[in-house]
Parts: structure tokens; C-alpha cells; sequence
């Protein structure tokens, strides 16, 4: 038998502590979040026991496990013992970044660089940040505008994601809505930097992002993410700076409960919608998506097997949208076959992370029978 | 008043005190404060040689005071009280400074500061005290037990055979509660009928048991002692003086509804007892079932009573009963386990409860003691999921404490009637009292399945040949570190035992306190644990918390012992720190009339002033608080007293510049 | 005017069936918090003058605190509903002294809350220790 000396990584578990990840003293190892964790449909992804290899100091930084979880809250939402598990997987991250006592994944790194490089994370060019509303009309955010719109670095740099801009910037301006853009003044919000661990990148990015939101002296911000929403609404020092932020879809339920927003077509379509996890469970936001969704004219709203509470993750959290994820590993996949088993033809989405993730793992094949729709396209559409 | 000569008396507490705070330092301290002649310390100044120290100075030195620094007023004031009353001064003139509980025990730094601050005030506080004289009334030798679950069978038949009067009001038609639901009990298994109907009928017999069922407690007032209760008896429409209990208007009602003694699996007639040895055996008829009361119609009952004791024209009835003493024993109710959606409670059929399983394995149940799944066969396999909502934060932080133990029951209930594998999904097994693990070992034996992981889900989707028409449930086996998914064809939810619904309304009623799990609170966890924070009142059974029938007949006896000692004193001593008007400076505003929530003000209409009652008055001191002519003085609690304390806190900090 | 040692004084009223049983639940319970807050014990905080309060400010105290049982549970009913009609009194009163808010506190703890009372007065402490002493008398002295 191999005996096992404890606490090889006296000083990293203590920073693991430090760093957030306290809550796990708590830990009673029932392993329900190991049973709600999305993960375990798939593959193993042993998330009780890195709690307890946490709680005697026997982690090994060196394996996957440390970068599988996808943040998705399932488990934070059920743990009896009330334990902030995405919290401990960020700290473990955090002692990996701080400490090199492990790996980072290589697609993860580069990421990383160059969001601190560019604040982005392509490492695209900042001046052409404002490129996805070419054409469109849309103007750098103004005094006089009545709102700031953020787009997320996603729908601004990826050409398969930026129709989700596109089409929040069409139905802002049909409704009449004074708003305006940053542009190359916004930088990421972070959020995907801090879940893989890289807390002092988090932070510049916080400094550089509030300056630049309280030197435009904006009041209200739309946002297209649900990432976004949460940070700032949670980790940024926006709500004390008196700036309001929404997530889309709670502008346009807004617009719909005062008469505000009309329809001109019909979009005869199935659609199933899914619950970002960010805009869901750590937001707690179910209604308003669904309110703007079944108000179009001619959409039959129908439920996934796993919705509101209970909806699964696309994949994409905690970073995992910038890295590999192995086919048949894919949790994309699984929604889309829950999507096409209750007979949608359209998947709506709210997220531009879940845009790129289903984007990016679906077969031709699915996507032929299933269109990915963000709710603002629907809606452009039927206006 | 006399010159105050004060002793003050410094407790160590072995090192609970003396571990923290610098004892020397204080006691100098002590004896240098105006008014004080001594100032002692002592390793346990509440053990014989302590209290000893404290009656001695008394005499010797004429001390008129006697200030103590030491625990809780909550915990020794009635002990030093007693002392001091032994050499002759008036347990008044005591006061303690509690330098444990809200000091040495709390505080790592500057504990020796708050001390000297604490017995600075008392000190002070001390040299205004007055002597005042306890009164005693006499009590009225009955007792009232509410419910009439097993704790409250038990409390009464404990105290009915001690030769005193019980009223027993219970809720339901008839007595027996959880109890008798169930169908064996661990960890003996005897069965739960045959063990508690002879205790049932005891009750429905004995001369000194008043038993008033289909009853509520609708009104309590007075004191400990010397209660007024005022019970409200539901109408039964069947005459209980006529009834024999022959049930042939059970049988002849054409009406049926769910019933609630069989937890819905089940149906009972418009006219019903909940079960066939109720006590008192005489049935009641359900309005809102009877077609009579909707329709005047129907009548089968009347017609083939054959001593004709359906009375239709039954009224709510309310009685007034005078007792000495209150034991609370309203039990438990389970949690309903729908909220957590993961276990498809009410949404997956032959996903059931545990007391829905006790009464399908009761010879007298829904069927007839068999166990069978909604399709009428017998399960093949049959999973138990333990800890539905205990240990949870998200719905009962407690654990339940009797689950793990019925859910073993449970593996040989089942073992007895099916050929069924049982597999038993548990956190933590928990079987610490007498027998549990021997029964534990046993059940091992028989062959049951482990799993140890709290189950994420229970799904009816399944992913596979072998899991065709079953429930999965989906769990990590943390032992293995392996997810696992069982297909069974029952599955048996655990909820967690919770306060009952009312439990609130009950605590307003009888003034006490729920604690932080919502059961009711006793007044000491360990040396008190059925007293709670109305005296004269106790609390027994689940209503306390979670706990097995061998604990909850315990617990029953012990308060019906704390209610005889009560009520075999003969008399009780009341408050003697109650309110009490100034003649001359009242000015007859009655504004203390409405605000004192025992009515013990009443007005002198001659005179034109306001009067306290003595003995309605608990000290609350509300009125004194807020008479606008400081007619009223509350005694003990004076308003000099407890500026001399404020004072006395803050001697040491900057004094002010100007005064109020 | 704060100094690195500053430490303030907190007066504490305390109910005596619940207030006054949570704090020494945090005793028996061993929770450790802060020395600053001095109680007294009353029966119901019902029983609370007002110029208890403004007493405890003049002789020097940086704060006040009122503890008692939780709304419907006043061991005499209502003494508590009344404490709170009379405690909204005295902060209009504190106002007009310029006192700042934070130096009064009404709370409700129960006998079960030992680690609540722990809270608070941590809380409490470092609030009114933030603030610095009380120099009430010179805001009077310019009004
Ligand atoms: C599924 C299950 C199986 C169990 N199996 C076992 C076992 O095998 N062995 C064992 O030792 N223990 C077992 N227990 C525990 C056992 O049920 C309890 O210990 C016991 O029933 C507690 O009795 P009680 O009198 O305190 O409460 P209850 O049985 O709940 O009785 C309370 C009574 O008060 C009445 N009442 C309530 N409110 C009022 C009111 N306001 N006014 C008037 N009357 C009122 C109720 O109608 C009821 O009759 C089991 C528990 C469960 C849930
Ligand atoms: S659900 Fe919570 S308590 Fe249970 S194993 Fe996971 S972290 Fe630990
Ligand atoms: S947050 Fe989601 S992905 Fe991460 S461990 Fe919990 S359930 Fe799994
Ligand atoms: S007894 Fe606690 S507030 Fe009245």
C-alpha cells in the first residue's frame, strides 16, 4: 500500500485558504456536488474530492481537474454545508498562477497574455474594438446619450459572435434609444481572467474599466453578457459610482412592460431556451428572457429538461470557452441533443460565450437542424 | 437609609475567571470603592466553604450588602440569594456582577478593565438596593398537557396516577400522534400499536385524565401557579355520552375523502375515527365532507345509529379551566420534501415518504401491510435516501437524529415482505443510542446496501437497457470517488422532522421561545432541559427538538416530575420586583392603563389615580418606562439603581462637560 | 483626534429573557469579540427610559446599544414594540445633538443568538471606534 505523507503543500494550501477559498473548512464530504456537478454526465470530474484534498493538503496542482470546472454554480447552489466551491477552484487556480506549482494550460496562457497586452483576449488590435458596428450608424458614447452600451470583447472581435451586437445595436436604435459606445476606452471586464486565476490581471482591468466608465459619465449600461453583468454587478465598484447595468434582456423587458417595444413580424419558430449560468444562477435573472422571448409574435417558447435552477452549463465558464475541450467531452453537445429531443428548431441564447461555445463544438450536422439564436437577433428580426 | 456597608466577593471559577482576569488586581480595586468594608476572592465562591465565606463576613463585619462577581446572574443569583437570606439579609441587597459569561469567557484582552467597570456599577448599584418582601399564593394542584402524542400520553398518565387532575387537550379526533402511525419501531421492532394502545386506553380511563380531544387551547392567562386556560372544543356532531363505538355509521356513510392518518393513500368516510383503537372511540363527522351540512341531505348515519347519538345541532363549545402547571408536547411535523425538485417528490410516482412507507407497512394501513408500487406489484428493488433536508443549510441545518435508525428499520420491514434489494444512501450513519449499533450490525447482516453520497438526483430518464421503466438515482459514492446511478423501483425520502406549522402561534400562546430550528427552547440545554422561559410552563417530546420515542417518553416523565414538584409545593412565591404607583405624584393620565399587557393596573375612579396589582404584575417595568409624571417606580429596577449603574460603567472614561 | 489606541465605550442594555441569555450564550458558547461593550441588564426593554440612553452619552459613553427579544417575542408580549415607539424618539433626539446614528443600535437577539451578539458587538466596536470619541457636548455648546 502507498502511504500518503500529509501536507506536501503546507504553504500553498494555506494560500488556497487565503485566497477564498476558506469556506471549504465546512466540507462535510456528502459528494452531492460531485452528483450536480455538470461535468460528471461526461466524464469523471471529481469535485468532493478536491475538496478534501484541499482540506488536508493534498492537492496535486499538476492535473487537469485544477482547470475543468466551468463555474457553472450548480453545486454552490445545493452544498449543504453552504461551501463556495467556485470559490476554492479559484483559489486553487490563483496558488497555480501566483506560485507555479503547476501547470496552466497552454491555450489558457496565451489567453492570459493577451488580455494584459491588449485587453482583449485575441490580442486584437484595441482600435479596432468599435469594428463590429461599422455600418451601423452607432455612435462613441456622448454626455448627452442616455445609455452606454458594452458589448463584451466576444461580440466585438468574433465574426461569428459580433451579429449578436449587430442586432442589440439595430433594435436600440429602432426603439429610439440615445446610446453610444466606448470603443477602444473599454477593455475586457475580467471576468474569464479572474475565474483561471490571474487576480492582479483582474484587478488592472477593474482600475482601467471603472476610470473609463466614470470619466464617460454614463448612468445606465447594456450589456450583452451575462459574464459582464455579474462582475459588475459583484466584483466591480460600479453600483457605489451610481451607474445602473443591465443585462440585455432586462432592458428589453423593461422597453416591452412600457409599451415600448413592437413587432411588425412573425417568427414562426419552436424555441427552447437556455439559462446562461451567469445570467441564471448567479444572477438569479429567469423572467425577463423568457418574458421578451414568448412576446414575439409567432415563437412557441418550450422548456429544456434543465431549465431555470437547473439548466447545464454550455461549457464555456471559468475560462474553458479559451480552452480544448475533447469531443465527446462536450457539454454543448448534451444541451443540443436535450434541445432537439423536445423538438426545437431554434436554441435562443443570451450569452455570447454560449454563442461561441455551441458555435464552436456542434456538428454541421446538429446545426442544420438547430438554429443558434441570441434573443436580440429574434427579436430584430420580428421588429 | 442606613450607611452601606459593602462585601464584595470575587469568584475565580477555578480558571473559567481567575484564567483571564487578574484577580488580585480587582479585589484591591474592589475594597477601595466608597461603601465597600471587604472585598474577598475565592477559588468557587458558589461551593459550601464560598457561600460560607459571604454568611460569615455578613455577620462578622455587619455587611448590609453583598456584591458577588462571579457567573450569570442567570446561573447563581437564586444560590447567593438563598445565602444571604440564611444570615438574615434580605435576598435584595445582593447583587452580581457577571464577570464569566459577558467577560472572562469572551474577552482575551481587557477583560480585567470590564471587570473592575462591572463591580464598580454593582458596587454602586448595591448601595441604593432596597429590601423587598416576597409574597406567596397558593396553587392550584391540576395540570394541562397540549397533544396527546406519546410525550403528552406519558407526561399525563405520570401525573393522573400521582393522584392529581390532567386535562388533556389534543387536536386531532383522537389521541396517539406520530406515534401511532408508525408501524415496528427500532431498534427492538416491537410493533407501535401493540405498545401504545394500553397506555391509549389507560388515558381514555383514568379518573384523574380529563381528556378533551378534537380540542384547542385557544387562551392563556395568569401566572405560574395559577393558570386560566380557555379551551375551544370543535363540534364532533356525535353525542359522546350516547356513542358505544359500534361504527356502524362509518359504515353506512356513503362519503369519502382522503385521509390524513394514512397520509392520503388512503380514504376515510364523511363520519370517521382516524383509526380503528382511537381513543376516545367516538367518531366525528367532517363538515366539509357531509353533504348534510351542504345540502341537509343525506342523513344514513342517523338513520342506523342505533342509540341515535348524531347530533346535528353541536356547537364550538368553549371551557375554562384553572391549573397549576403547563406541559407543551405538541410534537413534530415532517418537512415537505417537494421543494427539492432533484427528488421528483409528487412529480415520479413511488417516490415516497417515510411516513407515508410506515403506514403502507401497517396491518391496518391503506394495503393492508403490503408493499406494492402505484402499479399494485411488489418493488424488486427499493432505494433510501437519508438526510431529505437535515444537515442542509438550505432547508434544516439539524440533523433529525432518527432517521438513520428508522431507515434500517426500514431494510428489514422491507427484507419481511418483498425479496427486494434495499440500498441505503446515507452521509453519515448515526446509531449512538442504546442498542443502535447492535441493530446496526444486524441489519448489516441481513444484508443490506451501503452507499455512502448524498444523491444529487432521482430521475425517471434513463440511459440504458438495465435502467428500462426504473427511477435512477444518481449519487457519487464518495467511498468509491465513483458516480453511480441505481435503478430502483421505489424510492423512500427521509425528510427532516421540523416544527409543527403552528408552532408559532403556540409559542405566542404560551409565552416561549423557539430557538434557532424553530422547535420550542428549553431553558437550559443541559440542567433544564424541559423548564423553558415561562416558569410554571415546560416543553416535552419533539416539540423540543428531534429525538426517538425512548427519549421522548424520558423527557415526558421528566416534565411531569417538574410539574408535581410544582404543584405538590402547595404554593408558589411571585415576583416581588413589580411596579408601584406614587399617590402623590400620579396624575390620574391613565397612559399606563392601556400599556400594561397583563391588565394589573386598574383605575380608582374616586381617588383619580392609577393602582398596581401586586400580584398581576411581572416587573416588566413598561409603564414605569413611560409614565409621564415618574409616578411609577419599578422596584429593583429603579431609575436611581440604574443611573448608579450607567454611572458606575463610566466612572473610568472621560468624564462629561455638561450634565442632562 | 483618533489615536492608534483609541478604544471606545459602549453602554448595553440587554433584556433580560433574550438579549441578555444571547450574550451569555456567547459566554458558555466561548465565541471571543471585542471587551468594549459594558451591560446592563433589564427586565424587558420596555423598561427603557429614554434618558437611560442620553445618561449613558452624558457620562461619557461613544455608544449605545439596545438589545432585546425579536419582534412577538417579548417575554411580555409587547414591551419590545413599545421600546421601538420610544427608541425612534430618542434618535431624532441624538440628531438634534449630532450624534451620529451609528452610535445607537437597537438589536434583536434571541437566547439562541450567542454568535448574532458576538456579531454585533464586534460590528458595533469597530463602527463607533472608526468614528472616534464622542464630543457631543461641543456640537450642544455651538447650537
Ligand atoms: C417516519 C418515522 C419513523 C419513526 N420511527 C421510530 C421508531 O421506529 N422508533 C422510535 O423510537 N422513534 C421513531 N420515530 C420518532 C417518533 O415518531 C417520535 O419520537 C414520537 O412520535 C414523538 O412523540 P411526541 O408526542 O413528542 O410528538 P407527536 O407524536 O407529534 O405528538 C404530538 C401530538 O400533539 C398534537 N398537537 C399538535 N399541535 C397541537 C395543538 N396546537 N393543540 C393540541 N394538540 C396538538 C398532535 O395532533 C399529536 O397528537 C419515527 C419518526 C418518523 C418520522
Ligand atoms: S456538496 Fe458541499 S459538503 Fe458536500 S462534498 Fe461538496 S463541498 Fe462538501
Ligand atoms: S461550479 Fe459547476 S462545473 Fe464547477 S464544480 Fe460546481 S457544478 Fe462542477
Ligand atoms: S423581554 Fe426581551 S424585549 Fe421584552
Amino acid at each position: 500500500m502507498v502511504r500518503q505523507i500529509i501536507n506536501p503543500y503546507k504553504e500553498a494550501v494555506d494560500i488556497v485558504k487565503e485566497m477564498g477559498g476558506e469556506a471549504l473548512r465546512l466540507c462535510y464530504q456528502c459528494g452531492l456536488c460531485t452528483g450536480a456537478c455538470p461535468w460528471n454526465v461526461l466524464k469523471s470530474f471529481p469535485v468532493r474530492k478536491l475538496m478534501h484534498e484541499a482540506q488536508l493538503g493534498l492537492l496535486d496542482f499538476e492535473a487537469e481537474d485544477m482547470w475543468a470546472c466551468v463555474t457553472c454554480g450548480n453545486c454552490v447552489q445545493q452544498c449543504p454545508r453552504g461551501v463556495e466551491i467556485i470559490d476554492v477552484m479559484r483559489a486553487m487556480r490563483r496558488t497555480i498562477v501566483a506560485l507555479g506549482v503547476g501547470p496552466v494550460p497552454d491555450s489558457l496562457r496565451v489567453t492570459m497574455k493577451n488580455l494584459a497586452g491588449t485587453g482583449n483576449p485575441w490580442g486584437e488590435p484595441t482600435e479596432k474594438r468599435a469594428d463590429w458596428a461599422q455600418g451601423l450608424n452607432v455612435k462613441p458614447f456622448s454626455n448627452g446619450a442616455q445609455m452606454l452600451y458594452f458589448p463584451c470583447c466576444t461580440t466585438a472581435y468574433d465574426a461569428s459572435v459580433s451579429r449578436i451586437g449587430k442586432a442589440t445595436a439595430t433594435v436600440l436604435q429602432k426603439v429610439g434609444a440615445s446610446f453610444g459606445i466606448l470603443g477602444s476606452k473599454e477593455a475586457c471586464c475580467g471576468e474569464s481572467a479572474r475565474k483561471a486565476g490571474d487576480e492582479e490581471l483582474f484587478q488592472r482591468l477593474v482600475q482601467e474599466n471603472t476610470a473609463a466608465f466614470a470619466e464617460s459619465g454614463a448612468s445606465t449600461m447594456v450589456v450583452s453578457s451575462p459574464h459582464c453583468y455579474y462582475t459588475f454587478m459583484n466584483e466591480y465598484p460600479i453600483a457605489q459610482n451610481g451607474l445602473q447595468v443591465l443585462h440585455s434582456t432586462q432592458y428589453l423587458a423593461g422597453l416591452l412592460r412600457e409599451g415600448k417595444l413592437k413587432f411588425s413580424k412573425e417568427v414562426k419558430k419552436r424555441v427552447a431556451y437556455h439559462d446562461p449560468c451567469y445570467l441564471g444562477r448567479h444572477s438569479g435573472v429567469y423572467d425577463e428572457p423568457r418574458e421578451v422571448l414568448s412576446s414575439i409574435p409567432g415563437v412557441e417558447l418550450i422548456e429544456l429538461p434543465n431549465n431555470r435552477e437547473n439548466s447545464i452549463c454550455c461549457g464555456g465558464g471559468g475560462g474553458n470557452v479559451w480552452m480544448e475541450t475533447k469531443p465527446g467531452e462536450r457539454l454543448a453537445e448534451v444541451r443540443a441533443e436535450q434541445a432537439l429531443d423536445v423538438g426545437a428548431d431554434v436554441l435562443a441564447l443570451a450569452c455570447p460565450y454560449c454563442m461561441l461555445m455551441f458555435e464552436g463544438c456542434l456538428t454541421q450536422d446538429v446545426l442544420d437542424r438547430l438554429e443558434l439564436r441570441d434573443i436580440t437577433e429574434l427579436v430584430a428580426e420580428a421588429m | 437609609m442606613e450607611e452601606p456597608k459593602i462585601g464584595v466577593f470575587i469568584c475565580h471559577c477555578g480558571t473559567n475567571i481567575a484564567g483571564t482576569v487578574d484577580i488580585d488586581e480587582v479585589r484591591e480595586f474592589a475594597a477601595g470603592l466608597p461603601g465597600v468594608v471587604s472585598a474577598r476572592d475565592y477559588k468557587f465562591t458558589c461551593s459550601e466553604p464560598g457561600q460560607l465565606q459571604i454568611k460569615e463576613d455578613v455577620k462578622n463585619l455587619g455587611l448590609n450588602r453583598v456584591v458577588v462577581a462571579a457567573c450569570s446572574p442567570r446561573m447563581h443569583e437564586i444560590t447567593f440569594r438563598k445565602a444571604v437570606a440564611e444570615v438574615g439579609l434580605n435576598p435584595y441587597l445582593l447583587q452580581i456582577a457577571n464577570i464569566r459569561e459577558q467577560d472572562s469567557w469572551v474577552h482575551k484582552n481587557g477583560s480585567t478593565e470590564k471587570a473592575k467597570a462591572l463591580i464598580r456599577a454593582a458596587v454602586q448599584r448595591a448601595n441604593l438596593l432596597e429590601s423587598l418582601e416576597r409574597r406567596e399564593v397558593p396553587v392550584t394542584p391540576s395540570v394541562l398537557v397540549v397533544g396527546g402524542g406519546i410525550a403528552g400520553i406519558q407526561a399525563a398518565l405520570n401525573i393522573a396516577n400521582a393522584n392529581h387532575k390532567v386535562y388533556l387537550v389534543e387536536r386531532e379526533p383522537s389521541i396517539g400522534g406520530r406515534m401511532i402511525q408508525l408501524d415496528k419501531t427500532f431498534p427492538t421492532l416491537d410493533c407501535s400499536s401493540c405498545i401504545l394502545t394500553p397506555k391509549m386506553a389507560a388515558v381514555g380511563s383514568h379518573p384523574n385524565i380529563e381528556l378533551m380531544t378534537y380540542s384547542e387551547v385557544e387562551d392563556v392567562s395568569g401566572y405560574i401557579g395559577n393558570f386560566k386556560v380557555k379551551v375551544r372544543k370543535k363540534p364532533r356532531y356525535v353525542d359522546s355520552e350516547l356513542c358505544t363505538g359500534c361504527g356502524i355509521c362509518i359504515e353506512k356513510c356513503p362519503w369519502k375523502t382522503d385521509s390524513e392518518f394514512d397520509m392520503g393513500l388512503g380514504k376515510r368516510k364523511a363520519v370517521y375515527t382516524p383509526f380503528p383503537q382511537a381513543v376516545p372511540n367516538v367518531p366525528v363527522i367532517d363538515p366539509d365532507v357531509c353533504v348534510y351540512f351542504e345540502k341537509g341531505t343525506c342523513r344514513a348515519c342517523e338513520k342506523f345509529c342505533p342509540p341515535g347519538a348524531i347530533a346535528w345541532d353541536q356547537k364550538e363549545e368553549t371551557v375554562e379551566l384553572e391549573v397549576g402547571a403547563i406541559i407543551v408536547a405538541t410534537g413534530y411535523d415532517l418537512l415537505d420534501p417537494s421543494p427539492l425538485t432533484q427528488y421528483g417528490y409528487k412529480r415520479l410516482d413511488n417516490v415516497i415518504t417515510s411516513l407515508e412507507f410506515e403506514r403502507m407497512c401497517s396491518a391496518t394501513g391503506p394495503t393492508g401491510g403490503e408493499l406494492v408500487l402505484k402499479d399494485g406489484s411488489a418493488p424488486q428493488s427499493v432505494a433510501i435516501i437519508h438526510c431529505v433536508g437535515s444537515r442542509d443549510k438550505n432547508y434544516c441545518e439539524y440533523c433529525s437524529r432518527v432517521c438513520c435508525m428508522y431507515a434500517l428499520k426500514y431494510s428489514h420491514l422491507i427484507g419481511e415482505k418483498t425479496d427486494a434489494d434495499v440500498y441505503q444512501l446515507y452521509i453519515d450513519m448515526r446509531c449512538y443510542g442504546k442498542g443502535f449499533e447492535e441493530f446496526y450490525k444486524r441489519l448489516s447482516d441481513e444484508g443490506v446496501n451501503f452507499v455512502r453520497g448524498k444523491v444529487a438526483q432521482v430521475t425517471d430518464q434513463v440511459a440504458g437497457e438495465e435502467e428500462q421503466g426504473k427511477l435512477v438515482v444518481v449519487t457519487e459514492d464518495t467511498l468509491l470517488g465513483r458516480m453511480l446511478r441505481i435503478p430502483v423501483d421505489m424510492v423512500i425520502l427521509c425528510p427532516a422532522m421540523v416544527a409543527r406549522a403552528d408552532a408559532d402561534e403556540v409559542a405566542r400562546r404560551f409565552l416561549i421561545n423557539r430557538g434557532a430550528d424553530g422547535f420550542f427552547l428549553e431553558r437550559h440545554p443541559k440542567l433544564e432541559p424541559v423548564a423553558t422561559a415561562s416558569d410554571g410552563v415546560f416543553v416535552v417530546g419533539c416539540a423540543q427538538g428531534p429525538k426517538d420515542i425512548p427519549d421522548t417518553v424520558a423527557q415526558a416523565s421528566a416534565g411531569a416530575a417538574e410539574a408535581l414538584s410544582l404543584i405538590d409545593r402547595g404554593t408558589v412565591e411571585i415576583e416581588a420586583a413589580t411596579a408601584v404607583v406614587d399617590e402623590e405624584m400620579c396624575s390620574g393620565c391613565k397612559i399606563c392603563l392601556a400599556l400594561c399587557p397583563y391588565n394589573a393596573i386598574t383605575f380608582d375612579e374616586e381617588k383619580k389615580l392609577a393602582n398596581v396589582n401586586d400580584i398581576l404584575c411581572k416587573g416588566c417595568g413598561v409603564c414605569v418606562a413611560a409614565c409621564p409624571s415618574a409616578a411609577i417606580t419599578g422596584r429593583h429596577f429603579t431609575d436611581k439603581q440604574i443611573f448608579a449603574e450607567i454611572d458606575g460603567l463610566l466612572a473610568d472614561v472621560k468624564p462629561p462637560l455638561v450634565a442632562v | 483626534m483618533v489615536t492608534g489606541t483609541y478604544e471606545p465605550t459602549i453602554i448595553g442594555f440587554l433584556c433580560n429573557w433574550c438579549a441578555y441569555q444571547g450574550a451569555d450564550l456567547a459566554g458558555t458558547s466561548r465565541m471571543e469579540y471585542p471587551p468594549n461593550v459594558r451591560p446592563v441588564r433589564v427586565m424587558c426593554t420596555g423598561r427603557i427610559d429614554p434618558t437611560f440612553i442620553l445618561k449613558a452619552f452624558a457620562e461619557g459613553a461613544d455608544g449605545v446599544l439596545v438589545g432585546g427579544c425579536h419582534p412577538g417575542d417579548c417575554h411580555y408580549l409587547e414591551g419590545n414594540y413599545k421600546a421601538i415607539r420610544r427608541i425612534t424618539m430618542v434618535r431624532r433626539m441624538l440628531e438634534q445633538f449630532g450624534i451620529e446614528p451609528e452610535r445607537f443600535r437597537l438589536e434583536w437577539v434571541s437566547a439562541s443568538e450567542g454568535a448574532k451578539w458576538a456579531k454585533i458587538v464586534e460590528e458595533m466596536t469597530e463602527q463607533v471606534r472608526d468614528l472616534g470619541p464622542l464630543q457631543w457636548w461641543e456640537n450642544v455648546r455651538e447650537a
